[in-house]
């Protein structure tokens, strides 16, 4: 035991003498997070990076069997789901955690709003957080297409044929995402090209960006909280008690991950064949359900537009202000409670709640 | 033009038949005239049977029967027109046989829908030098000398119908010109045949070409409105050999059709369509029908039963069988009434057909190889369905094992197999054909069992890691709450 803490303090010499990691831990300890009621929302944050980890090392596992041609593509998820050492497990787990994921960066996103913590001086955190679940979203739409069955392909027909109705870049979109006027096996290289190079790269970015800032700037601290007396602010030291209550809640995450992936396997489904005609009941995934509803309800005209194109503007107005809310709250940034955006925020809850479970329910 | 020329003919046709008919009673002079010229074609028509009912020659040739001058008998205008050609000639006959209230005149009840059915049959195709139908009525019932069907003096009569037929269909160089493919030697055939030989005998209940082809109506054999063709043919037989007072003639039983219709074969054919199971002709013949033989009879269900003959040929059972008479297949399937084949049919317990030769009391071989052949069938069987289950069980839990479920659809093969090797009756041979099914099913039974282990597996392994990572959350809460505390 004695020689092992000398041996320990050896090598920490060794690298303190190097990297002053003395210096680290000091900021460590100095680090500290607000403590409020809801201290809780602060660690979806960090559950959406556990998962963003899982996603990273469970999709190289796959890329070491996976096959981005359309006549391979499927053959080879049947393989990886059928004969690879658990690879069953991987596959399962790269599926719910893509799930998970989405869900968490959801519900962080909700928090940060919220709790409004994308004010001044923290806008550029949060246009880097709207762009990581886009690149999220579209994570999950690239992926969905990759083991070429049945539903996927249609799923991304549908997905793409919306991409199509935007105003005036519409069709050149569809046409680069499709890789051509169909969703061919074209689609399904571009879709793997996107999913394993050019997101992941993007994501990365953003996602350094994001975190810099945030340890740049610190935790926001919400306006209640902020405007208690200097000795009613409590907090919690970062290291350990933050970082432990993180790593619990990541436990019980990747417990819920593991139920999840062995109890309710992603299905294969049957092998897509562009010839054959659509199955019933074609849906996209969840997160893209409550638009996928809208779009059906809309009727074929509205005041002389086609209701597909108003729904999309519509669409494209309201995840705008959504993305520029620093911009246009004004009063949160000068000290004042917005009532309007948190009306406007529960709406938008309710509006994804409702449309989603419509979406589920119905055909 | 040609409808012209038809209506012509017709039109003067008919007036020379209502003149005759109006003056019947008188003398045909056009006969009186011809047979004192010592003609030929008088000579016959004298016994023909349209002379005895009252047709006179202009009755087919026109002109005036009743005039005494050449001239005006035979005459244009008196509807004259000689020797009818060959196109047409066929129109000579049809506008009395077509005709019922005619025929009702002549006294006849001959039915009146001969022309009709020939206009349909292939006969009535155009010759080759475009001389009218290949085969009209003269073609068969001859002309001047036609007689009562019935009578056996006439062409068309049971035991002369063959030669007939045969003048087209036995010469090679008439045949080629329309159907260079159909044999010519059907005639030669059913001189072989029981039929063909009680016809020789001038016996008229035997089957002749009219019997089972028809008359008028004939169509190709491959033609489903043809009589012979392949799922008219048990009821063609049947019209004879269903027939108790005929047959009784003959001591020959009458339930071979009730028996052909439940057989497996009949059931094929009549029921499913299937024109690959064989009908009466394809066991006894059709133009040299005889039943077959006792030592053909594997040669004849040979022919479609191929691998079973071969091994039947090879087993012991052939010399046995060869020295008792027995007839081969039949004895354990029967004839008429052969029955889908079952497992049941092997074996030392009814209804098995073994232990109708071999039983146990001799320590026979046959009862031992009988019963041990059943118990590798019905264990390879049990232990396919056993499988099956296994699968099934694997496939709910959500384990993939189509590969196993895939190779497994090959022992219903080697089941295939194994039970056309029983024809060999030949233990080491059955053996080595149904052990590859033994070898599948295990291999598909090892696959499926692994699949289970593997599901539990996942289980106990996620409960496992569930329970560490459970402890490790417990272990963290409390360290938490004690660095909290401390705090």
């Amino acid at each position: 035991m004695e020689n092992g803490k000398k041996n320990k303090s050896k090598v920490f010499k060794w690298l303190d003498e190097r990297y002053n990691l003395s210096g680290l831990i000091d900021f460590a300890k100095k680090k500290s997070v607000p403590k409020f009621r809801e201290t809780i929302w602060y660690y979806f944050g960090g559950v959406a990076l556990l998962l963003f980890v899982v996603q990273v090392i469970s999709g190289i596992l796959l890329l070491m069997y996976y096959k981005g041609t359309e006549d391979l593509a499927f053959e080879s998820v049947y393989f990886i789901s059928t004969k690879v050492s658990f690879g069953w497990l991987i596959r399962s787990v790269h599926s719910w955690s893509a799930n998970l994921m989405v869900l968490s960066v959801f519900i962080h996103m909700f928090s940060v709003y919220f709790l409004k913590g994308f004010r001044k001086p923290r806008e550029l955190t949060w246009y880097t957080g709207i762009g990581l679940l886009a690149i999220s979203m579209a994570f999950g739409f690239s992926g969905y297409l990759l083991p070429w069955n049945e539903l996927a392909f249609f799923a991304t027909k549908v997905g793409t044929d919306i991409v199509g109705e935007v105003p005036l870049v519409g069709e050149p979109i569809l046409k680069l995402l499709r890789g051509g006027e169909d969703v061919t096996g074209a689609t399904l290289s571009r879709f793997f090209g996107f999913h394993v190079a050019i997101f992941p790269g993007i994501f990365v970015i953003l996602l350094t960006l994001h975190l810099l800032m945030i340890q740049r700037q610190g935790i926001a601290e919400p306006e209640d909280y902020k405007n208690l007396p200097a000795n009613e602010k409590k907090t919690i030291p970062f290291f350990p008690n933050f970082a432990m209550r993180e790593l619990l809640i990541w436990l019980i995450v990747i417990n819920i991950l593991a139920i999840l992936a062995v109890f309710f396997p992603w299905e294969l489904g049957t092998k897509a064949d562009a010839f054959s005609s659509a199955p019933v009941g074609i849906k996209p995934e969840w997160y893209f359900l409550f638009m996928f509803q809208v779009f059906k309800f809309l009727p074929g005209e509205i005041l002389f537009l086609p209701g597909e194109f108003v729904g999309i503007v519509l669409f494209g107005i309201g995840i705008l202000l959504w993305a520029i809310v620093p911009v246009w709250d004004r009063k949160t940034s000068k000290g004042g409670k917005n009532t309007i955006l948190t009306y406007f925020g529960i709406f938008v809850i309710i509006f994804i709640i409702v449309f989603t479970i419509l979406g589920f329910i119905l055909d | 033009m040609k409808n012209k020329i038809k209506y012509f003919l017709n039109s003067a046709l008919f007036l020379i038949m209502l003149s005759n008919f109006v003056n019947g009673q008188s003398e045909d002079q056009c006969f009186k005239c011809h047979l004192e010229l010592d003609d030929a074609e008088s000579k016959l028509f004298k016994t023909d049977i349209h002379f005895t009912k009252g047709v006179s020659c202009a009755g087919c040739h026109g002109g005036d029967a009743t005039s005494e001058d050449m001239e005006v008998a035979m005459s244009k205008e008196k509807g004259f027109i000689g020797v009818p050609i060959r196109k047409d000639r066929y129109q000579v006959c049809v506008n009395c046989h077509s005709d019922e209230n005619k025929m009702k005149r002549w006294g006849s009840n001959l039915p009146t829908d001969q022309y009709e059915n020939l206009k349909v049959s292939i006969h009535y195709q155009p010759s080759f030098n475009q001389q009218g139908p290949i085969v009209d009525c003269i073609t068969c019932h001859s002309v001047h000398d036609i007689k009562r069907v019935k009578d056996p003096a006439s062409k068309v009569y049971p035991t002369k119908i063959t030669a007939l037929c045969g003048d087209c269909h036995s010469s090679a160089e008439f045949m080629r010109r329309y159907n260079p493919a159909l044999p010519v030697d059907q005639v030669a055939k059913y001189r072989t045949s029981t039929h063909g030989m009680l016809n020789a005998k001038g016996n008229p209940d035997a089957a002749e070409c009219v019997s089972c082809h028809g008359s008028h109506e004939i169509q190709p054999v491959k033609d489903s409105r043809s009589l012979v063709y392949a799922t008219n043919i048990p009821s063609v037989c049947s019209n004879c050999h269903s027939d108790a007072k005929l047959m009784a003639k003959y001591k020959i039983p009458t339930d071979q059709y009730d028996n052909y219709v439940s057989s497996v074969h009949g059931i094929a054919l009549l029921e499913k369509g299937d024109l690959s199971s064989p009908s009466c002709n394809d066991c006894h013949g059709n133009h040299g029908a005889v039943p077959p033989g006792v030592e053909s009879i594997s040669k004849v269900c040979g022919t479609c039963h191929v691998l079973n003959m071969e091994l039947f040929e090879q087993s012991p059972h052939k010399k046995a069988f060869d020295e008792n008479d027995f007839p081969e297949c039949e004895s354990c399937h029967g004839n008429h009434l052969v029955k889908q084949a079952t497992d049941e049919m092997v074996g030392t317990q009814k209804p098995a057909v073994c232990i109708d030769c071999h039983s146990a009391d001799d320590d026979n071989k046959g009862f031992v190889v009988a019963g041990e052949m059943k118990k590798l069938i019905d264990s390879l069987k049990t232990r396919d369905s056993q499988t099956k289950v296994i699968l099934d069980e694997a496939g709910q839990k959500g384990m993939d094992v189509s590969d196993a479920a895939f190779s497994l659809k090959d022992v219903r093969q080697v089941l295939i197999q194994s039970r056309t090797t029983i024809h060999a009756f030949n233990l080491d041979k059955f053996k080595e054909q149904i052990d590859e099914g033994f070898t599948l099913v295990n291999k598909a039974k090892i696959t499926g069992e692994e699949a289970i282990d593997e599901f539990y597996f996942r289980r106990i392994g996620l409960g496992i890691s569930t329970i560490v990572v459970t402890l490790l959350v417990i272990g963290l809460y409390f360290k938490l709450r004690k660095i909290e505390k401390k705090a």
